[in-house]
């Protein structure tokens, strides 16, 4: 008897294996061996053309740090890429928030079901479609200034959305809060849904008010939801490409948006230096690291929430 | 009492305002790249802007109703990659979508099933992978594709994306609550480890791989950088890169530019009118990461 547990414990050892380690071998290919290699590659002058690749210490560090990088320097997209991050990811999260909770006060599923799907559509089209649509909807003479003409009570005024370099950072936010509003706040539903009904029964029964209600009864038990979902859009903001790389392309100035991944393709794939890429690759890496690690420190107290 | 219903009713009307505002919101522009397609750029341009495409733009002799259409699939040029670049994109996105739903499941399998030495570290070590983005990994990653000689190949296109750690995370926890019953009578049964997995497993796990696999096509379609990198020649390049150099030849045909957006969006939009629940629930299962 003995003897045929330890044969069934060897067979599913090797059956366990059997499983992990296509994956496993995945993920140490296309994972670990290129981050430890962009860290290598960051040390030495490698070019795309000319293949050669000596040791150089932190001389790429330093230039990208100190050079201004043929006109765009990497302290303007560490710049940009934070100024689109905080601008985006705080609005999203402060409005699903409402949204989501907005929603949960309607009666009928059906309804909601029904706000959430449309909510959610323009999170389907890809980014460079979305992009697409704002460029000409920012148009001088596009539906966007139309309506800010009328809201503003001013008349035939371009607000050159896609010219001066803070409107077209703040272009950038808006299609990005276009698309992914919908996402996030179907997040939200799914942490409040969580929240047992009890809870609220209990609340109205002690006489609390609906806002009440919310401050010191749903915003204290959303907080793990929150912590979970900020982090999510702020590493999302981090890695932004596509809405930049394509507004671009449309004729928009490179500058106040060139985010880090646009310049990481520019310098390492344009310009064909990997080994100054690879140099602002880790900068991104541990920029990120550093900003969910001051995520979780800031939302830690909050993690032990029990219904 | 009254008073308490008024009161009611009013945050309720406050409530329902502020969702069509958003609704309104989310809804205008994409309506607006659907009608646009059939305008040309003087009626989109027009102040104020009308939501009716006007006839008096088919009628002449060198419009039709489709001719923004025809100018998005011909392009610029005689030799026309439209097609060839969608397929492009389906190819990839449904390689990898099928790719992550087969490695994932044995994966998660392999790490919620079984015990074994080490196993936890080999869920750790890819649970951290995905705190390495892909964008810090980009240029490492197109060196070792060039290097093995595939770039402009779908090879070169599909294989880095072939499975996420989102995706085995995902699996492992729906499997840790799939009851050990139903594997260990199968087991008694006779049935063969791969069997168990492909004949119980599986089956039993529909709704998170119908949300896995849907999760993967989304991200494959929508992905511009890394094809940017591989995919060099205009027959291997994917969808998004054909709209962002249409866009950049025909700036000024905004009526060819939505109707380009459009047909790209097609696939995408029946996909998500036909299986909603698995991409809103897609959104959802998300949050299981914190359990």
């Amino acid at each position: 008897m003995a003897k045929k547990g330890y044969s069934i414990e060897r067979k599913q050892a090797k059956w366990g294996l059997v499983f992990t380690i296509p994956c496993l071998i995945f993920f140490a290919v296309f994972s670990f061996y290129p981050i430890i290699n962009a860290l290598f590659t960051s040390l030495t002058n490698r070019r795309a053309i000319s293949r050669t690749s000596d040791f150089v210490g932190f001389e790429n560090y330093v230039y990208i740090f100190t050079k201004d990088n043929g006109g765009f320097p990497l302290s303007n997209s560490i710049r940009a890429t934070l100024i689109f991050t905080v601008g985006t990811f705080i609005p999203m999260i402060i409005a699903s928030l409402i949204i989501a909770t907005f929603l949960m006060q309607l009666r009928k599923d059906k309804y909601r079901g029904f706000f959430q799907l449309m909510y959610y559509t323009p999170a389907v089209l890809s980014s460079v479609v979305a992009a697409s649509i704002w460029m000409i909807m920012f148009d001088p003479r596009g539906l966007v200034n139309q309506l800010s003409n009328f809201v503003m009570r001013t008349s035939g005024v371009d607000y050159n959305w896609l010219v001066d370099s803070t409107m077209l950072q703040i272009s950038t936010m808006m299609i990005y809060f276009w698309k992914y509003i919908g996402y996030f706040v179907i997040l939200f539903i799914t942490g409040l849904a969580s929240i047992p009904n009890t809870i609220y029964e209990a609340a109205t029964v002690d006489g609390s008010s609906r806002w009440h209600t919310f401050w010191k009864i749903t915003l204290p038990l959303l907080k793990p939801t929150t912590a979970m979902v900020s982090i999510m859009a702020m590493l999302q903001c981090l890695k932004t490409f596509s809405t930049q790389y394509m507004l671009y392309q449309g004729g928009s100035s490179r500058f106040p948006i060139d985010v880090i991944t646009m310049n990481i393709y520019f310098t390492g794939i344009r310009n064909g230096r990997l080994g100054r890429a690879s140099a602002m690759s880790i900068v991104l890496f541990l920029i990120m690291l550093l900003f969910t690690y001051i995520q979780l420190r800031l939302t830690r107290s909050s993690e032990d929430v029990e219904y | 009492m009254n008073k308490f219903v008024g009161k009611v009713s009013i945050v309720e009307v406050l409530i329902w305002v502020l969702l069509i505002a958003v609704l309104l919101f989310t809804v205008t522009p994409i309506v607006f790249m659907i009608v646009a397609s059939f305008m040309d750029a003087k009626q989109i341009l027009a102040m104020p802007f009308s939501w009716i495409p006007s006839r008096e733009y088919f009628t002449t002799a060198d419009r039709t109703f489709f001719t923004n259409f025809q100018k998005a699939i011909m392009g610029n040029n005689d030799n026309p990659t439209f097609f060839r670049n969608l397929f492009n994109s389906l190819v990839v996105a449904i390689t990898d979508s099928f790719t992550t739903i087969f490695l994932a499941s044995l994966c998660g399998y392999g790490l919620a099933k079984f015990k074994f030495k080490g196993r936890n570290l080999i869920f750790l070590a890819i649970m951290s992978t995905m705190m390495i983005p892909f964008e810090a990994i980009m240029i490492p990653l197109y060196m070792v594709v060039s290097g093995m000689k595939m770039i402009n190949t779908y090879r070169g296109l599909i294989i880095p994306f072939m499975v996420s750690a989102f995706g085995v995370f995902q699996m492992r926890q729906y499997l840790l609550t799939f009851p050990s019953e139903y594997i260990d009578a199968a087991r008694v049964d006779g049935l063969s480890e791969p069997g168990i997995y492909a004949r119980i497993v599986v089956p039993n796990s529909k709704p998170v791989i119908a949300t896995l696999g849907i999760l993967s096509f989304r991200n494959q379609w929508d992905n511009l950088l890394w094809p940017l990198l591989v995919a060099q020649s205009e027959t291997m390049k994917t969808i998004p890169q054909y709209i962002t150099k249409f866009s950049e030849e025909k700036m000024t045909d905004e009526g060819a530019m939505m109707a380009c957006a459009f047909l790209a969006s097609i696939p995408m939009f029946i996909l998500f009118f036909t299986l909603s629940r698995y991409f809103l629930g897609g959104a959802a299962v998300y949050d299981s990461r914190k359990g």
